[in-house]
């Protein structure tokens, strides 16, 4: 009586290997899992919490308007009164953190693209936005060439 | 002239017809040929699943010969579903995070736990039952790596009781069960990330997902049929035509069954023609022509359910060899089919503006992680995968129990 019921409750040898591999593969899990969280996920919700520290420690690459200001106010002006005054200048020119801070590092060489990223002709763009084909409206390189982008509306 | 920004829209801007908004205009669209992967893989691994338990769970006799064949090619595609979502994300050495801080609140993210379902407690689960008495044999008489290697799956246990293995061909049976509904929720669940987006008219549907599972039954059918003649005619045998007249038939079923589910969703958006309706025929017209209505509709529907219905009716008057010609070519133009049939969703749904009224191009690069280059290298993988397993479980060398996996209730005699 007492050995059938032994029989009864003793746990097949493969079933009892499976569950012994379930837990130990579990158990790697839970340990790889515990070493490998970063130690502030869910600080403050679904991501590292250091994260925000390491972002706000990034170091500028836009220098703002204002900046620009500074030294080239005579073309800082130019643009204020012309169709391009809500464009910034570092839409264009680039980034200019680093140029502020130091004059000899020199700005991004300005190429056609900045000029077609807003001026290529696309039937979802407003119809009073100037718009043209790149590929019939000029086949050099330069847009300078015809257009002040300072003063769009003036010729040179 | 080499600025990156320039030759976007040099490249792109004549790819566009119509209303494109400006934030629609990249020269790719954001999924690539390896989303187009991802679900066939996938569906082949469903497939192939099913096709094994036809065997397993509905006692369909003839097609033993190809039950351990099946889930080996289910266990190899397993392998490689996630690694063209992996090399689409980049960074694959971040892979572990998805298991390190799991959680519900995305679908994508939810495929974690669907793949680790499917592959740990479903897939090789059923294997390891299925294998475990060969296992304990084969680790007997084989020595060198190979014997490590079966000794080490035998974990240690050496019972071949008659107890034990009717023990073994139940818990297989019971995965088997439980398989079937997995291999729908595996694959359902892939129909599910492109049905649940609301806001694309080609994608937003509830049939998505009962579309996906079926053809992806249909692939895992006509894969399996591929692997078994590419298998004998490499061992120079003879394939059984018993075998292969009945998957022949289920093949010829479940298209049946997925052409009509598919041609069903087709006709209420037909009839329904509702907003977006004018850009999707455009594009059935005119970009997708090639991939939907030769590759998907003519090549992986048409053709396959004329060649395998009339070999329903007249089988008997077919010779042998031109009925194998017959399947084996039924099975590589579904399986062109499937792939096209994934192209034309994952693709499909991103070449049109949200306008509703324009439409982008795309065009397939050779080379690059989103290249047809890496896509080949991916879909053969699982292949070389696959002639490793069946080098080390389906080996001629190698004896196997004898035990047919259906009849559970009377086991073999052990050894």
């Amino acid at each position: 009586m007492a050995s059938s019921r032994e029989s009864r409750f003793s746990l097949p040898p493969q079933i009892l290997r499976l569950v012994l591999l379930t837990i130990a593969i579990v158990a790697v899990y839970l340990v790889a899992r515990y070493f490998l969280t970063p130690p502030s996920f869910g600080q403050f919700g679904f991501y590292r919490g250091d994260v925000l520290q390491e972002l706000a420690s990034l170091e500028p690459v836009y220098a703002g308007k204002k900046a620009c200001e500074e030294c080239h106010s005579e073309q800082y002006q130019q643009v204020a009164q012309a169709e391009h005054k809500s464009v910034s200048c570092e839409a264009c020119h680039g980034s200019g953190q680093a140029h502020a801070e130091d004059p000899d590092v020199k700005m991004a060489i300005l190429g056609f693209s900045r000029c077609v990223r807003c001026h290529e002709e696309n039937p979802s763009r407003p119809k009073w936005h100037k718009q043209i084909n790149s590929r019939t409206h000029y086949t050099g390189e330069k847009c300078t060439e015809c257009h002040l982008p300072h003063q769009p509306n003036e010729v040179p | 002239m080499t600025n990156e920004l320039a030759q976007v829209v040099f490249e792109v801007m004549p790819q566009f017809e119509g209303f494109v908004y400006p934030n629609e205009a990249s020269p790719h669209p954001l999924w690539g040929v390896l989303i187009v992967l991802y679900p066939y893989i996938t569906g082949l691994v469903a497939g192939a699943f099913i096709m094994a338990s036809l065997v397993r769970v509905f006692d369909v006799k003839p097609l033993e010969p190809v039950y351990r064949l099946s889930l080996l090619t289910a266990l190899a595609f397993l392998l490689c579903a996630t690694l063209p979502l992996l090399f689409h994300l980049g960074h694959p050495e971040r892979c572990f995070a998805i298991m390190m801080t799991p959680h519900f609140s995305s679908p994508m993210a939810m495929f974690g736990f669907v793949y680790a379902w499917y592959l740990m407690a479903v897939l090789l689960l059923e294997l390891w039952f299925d294998y475990r008495q060969d296992f304990v044999e084969w680790s007997k008489t084989e020595t060198g790596w190979r014997g490590i290697v079966y000794r080490a799956f035998t974990l240690g246990v050496t019972d071949e009781s008659d107890a034990a293995v009717k023990l073994d061909l139940k818990a297989g049976r019971f995965l088997s069960i439980i398989g079937i509904p997995s291999a729908f929720l595996l694959h359902g669940y892939v129909g599910f990330i492109f049905g649940s987006i609301k806001a694309n008219p080609w994608w937003g549907n509830v049939l998505m997902p009962i579309i996906f599972i079926l053809s992806a039954i249909v692939s895992g059918i006509a894969l399996c049929v591929f692997n078994y003649m590419v298998l004998t005619w490499v061992r120079r045998r003879t394939v059984e035509m018993r075998c292969l007249d009945t998957m022949g038939m289920f093949l010829f079923y479940a298209l049946v069954f997925d052409a009509a589910v598919e041609a069903l969703d087709w006709i209420h958006r037909v009839y329904l023609a509702e907003e977006g309706f004018q850009v999707m025929q455009y594009m059935a017209r005119e970009k997708l022509f090639y991939t939907l209505s030769i590759g998907q509709a003519l090549i992986g529907t048409l053709l396959p359910l004329l060649i395998l219905g009339a070999l329903q009716l007249w089988r008997k008057r077919v010779p042998e060899l031109i009925r194998r010609r017959l399947y084996f070519g039924s099975a590589v133009m579904i399986l062109i089919g499937v792939l096209a049939m994934r192209w034309n969703v994952v693709i499909g749904g991103q070449l049109f503006s949200k306008s509703l009224r324009g439409v982008m191009g795309y065009k397939l690069e050779f080379a690059g992680v989103e290249g047809w280059f890496m896509g080949l290298v991916l879909l053969a993988l699982p292949f070389v995968i696959l002639v490793v397993l069946v080098k080390l479980f389906l080996s001629e060398r190698l004896p196997t129990s004898g035990h047919v996996p259906h009849r559970s209730s009377v086991p073999a005699k052990a050894g």
